[in-house]
């Protein structure tokens, strides 16, 4: 075996917190109820076209297994299906609140805003550059990101609108390049040139 | 026949498959993203299998997750819809791999009408006509030039590896072909990791005309009529019929005898499609051959009363074709409009959200609906845009338009825009209703744009 690992998704619950299957396959060699399991540690395998998955217990997380995990031999699991009930031995908000809310970081800051939902990319196309670096100067039509709604790719073009200046000057990305985002969500922080 | 097949695909497609499968008592698996995740048209499968988020890679494009759903599920075949993993032949061969029936034709096959120049050649030599060009991949732009001399400009040169309107450029003399020849060596070498070219005759306008085919697995092939998808907004067909109304009777059985016997001699199984470019001299030009069920087969459903899933099936089951050319009957007139959620007004902008209202050719039961919305769901900004199609049924063409005109006024779809609107102007039209149309315009549409834009 190669050796291949995945980690499992993390969910806070009340109590601590669930860890979830990464993928569809068949689940064996479970932690049973009681077992202390934490991070990078291994809690299960997970066979994918009849190879070996290690599940891997993700990082910030500690706790006791409090469920009875699927026990038949090759449970068939799907993706975010429910493996582990874990009770908290450390306070888990770090790991299942990875994602901070960017509009809490950037208050009283420029921010341009997602004109549609949609998946968000910093660059015309995998293989091109970013279309902003720090400290590029934005006017109005100056394109700052693709947006992708319903498999159509739209260029979004800086507008001096929304309380946006005439002129600004790119700070930083607030999206990550691939993003799911809203309308309205926080795209990249701004300010005035 | 299969006991569980699933279904490889999401919305209107897998409802679509499932309901055959429900007809023949085949038990249905279904898969879905984490965007669909509670959506109601996932009450139409006996079960489900959540594959991944939303991003197709991760979910209905991620190959081995969907085999694997279907092995732990107790599957004997997959049927994959179109879009998605239809026409990848690396999927066909993981699910053979894995002892899987994919429900279509064989990895071989499907490689061979991928590639668009070895697509040509294979049907050139099956027996079809080709747009004229070059025979192989060009050696260099001096190759290029010399051949757009013998055969005349304008012409195209095209990436063998190519799609989506990408590594494709229009010469119109010397220098613009040898500016076009670098640029789309550089385009279809990045975006396919192949920067090799053909080349060919450009035909400015003409009529999309597709002829649905059926194979088995003994080399048998019958076509079943062809449609037209003339009415296209950057090669998205949005309108399209059955039979072709520029088509003489004679010229339509010679055409669907062609596409047959091709069919046949490149030893393709299941339901395919062969499309053909018509020039307005009356020349037909052979395109591109699509391995799986499209889009707009209702159409062939409603005319010859044939259903292509349940062939599909019967196909993968390895039964021969249960019907002979001499079975199939043609009968009126099918129009086919596809309702999706974007604005023709302002650039046909996909436009995601919730159905406040969707209800659609209400009142009238000779007109078929196929989606998966309903009322109070979402339209997810993830996948297409396709809401759903409303396909109607006459005895003569004029009858059609007139069932399909009262079907689109009475239908009340609120929440998203739609191209409701658009159908009801090209329907309307005097070019559409004389039949004169080709892919290079759409009927009405300029009409529609106008007061909305001033």
């Amino acid at each position: 075996m190669s050796g291949a690992s995945l980690e499992l998704l993390v969910e806070r619950t009340d109590t601590g917190c669930a860890l979830r299957s990464p993928g569809v396959g068949t689940f064996t060699c479970p932690r049973p109820r009681g077992a202390v399991i934490g991070e990078g540690e291994g809690a299960g395998v997970l066979r994918v076209l009849g190879r070996e998955v290690t599940l891997l217990v993700p990082s910030g997380v500690l706790g006791r297994v409090a469920n009875d995990p699927p026990t038949r031999v090759r449970a068939p699991v799907a993706y975010r299906d429910l493996l582990y009930e874990l009770e908290a031995l450390v306070d888990v908000e770090a790991a299942a609140s990875r994602v901070g809310t960017p509009d809490a970081a950037v208050e009283g800051g420029l921010v341009l805003r997602a004109p549609q939902t949609g998946r968000f990319y910093h660059r015309p196309g995998p293989d091109r550059p970013p279309y902003l670096v720090a400290g590029a100067e934005l006017a109005a039509g100056v394109p700052v990101g693709l947006i992708e709604v319903m498999k159509t790719f739209t260029q979004i073009a800086y507008r001096a609108a929304d309380g946006l200046p005439e002129r600004a000057r790119f700070v930083r990305w607030l999206a990550e390049d691939g993003a799911e985002v809203t309308a309205g969500d926080a795209l990249l922080v701004l300010e005035s040139a | 026949m299969f006991r569980k097949l699933l279904i490889a695909n999401r919305g209107e497609v897998a409802v679509r498959v499932a309901r055959t499968a429900r007809e023949l008592g085949v038990a249905t698996v279904g898969v879905f993203s984490e965007a669909d995740r509670g959506a109601s048209w996932l009450a139409c499968f006996d079960e489900t299998v959540a594959l991944g988020e939303a991003a197709p890679a991760a979910s209905y494009l991620a190959a081995e997750r969907v085999v694997q759903a279907a092995l732990q599920t107790g599957c004997s075949a997959v049927h994959p819809g179109w879009g998605f993993l239809s026409e990848r032949p690396d999927f066909a061969a993981l699910c053979a791999q894995f002892g899987l029936r994919f429900v279509g034709p064989s990895p071989g096959v499907m490689e061979r009408l991928g590639r668009k120049l070895t697509a040509k050649s294979t049907m050139l030599e099956a027996g079809l006509p080709v747009v004229p060009g070059s025979d192989g991949l060009l050696a260099d732009v001096d190759e290029a030039v010399a051949l757009a001399h013998s055969i005349g400009y304008p012409v195209m040169v095209k990436a063998d590896a190519g799609g989506g309107g990408r590594g494709m450029r229009l010469a119109t003399d010397e220098a613009s072909l040898r500016t076009g020849f670098a640029e789309a060596t550089t385009e279809a070498a990045s975006a396919f990791g192949d920067g090799g070219l053909y080349l060919e005759r450009y035909v400015a306008s003409g009529r999309h005309v597709e002829v649905q085919v059926l194979g088995d697995a003994y080399g048998a092939a019958i076509h079943l009529g062809e449609r037209d998808c003339s009415i296209q907004r950057n090669h998205q067909k949005l309108v399209e019929e059955s039979p072709c109304p520029a088509l003489a009777e004679d010229e339509r059985a010679r055409l669907g005898e062609r596409a047959a016997r091709a069919t046949a001699a490149i030893g393709y199984e299941g339901a395919g499609t062969v499309e053909f470019l018509r020039t307005p001299d009356g020349e037909l030009y052979f395109m591109e051959m699509n391995a799986r069920l499209q889009v707009e087969h209702p159409l062939t459903e409603l005319t010859t009363g044939v259903d292509l899933v349940h062939e599909q099936l019967a196909v993968a089951a390895n039964q021969p074709l249960r019907l002979s050319q001499e079975d199939v009957r043609f009968c009126g007139h099918a129009i086919e409009c596809r309702i999706n959620a974007e604005d023709p007004a302002r650039g046909f902008l996909p436009t995601p959200g919730t159905l406040t209202a969707f209800e659609l050719a209400p009142d009238a039961p000779s007109v078929r609906v196929d989606t998966h919305l309903a009322e109070g769901e979402e339209v997810s900004p993830h996948y297409d845009s396709l809401l759903a199609k409303l396909i109607a049924h006459g005895e003569t063409r004029a009858e059609a338009i007139e069932l399909m005109l009262a079907a689109l006024r009475a239908s009340r779809v609120e929440g998203v825009s739609t191209t409701i609107p658009l159908h009801i102007a090209v329907l309307e039209s005097e070019a559409f209703g004389s039949g004169e149309v080709d892919t290079s315009f759409i009927p009405g549409l300029d009409a529609l744009s106008a007061p909305r834009a001033s």
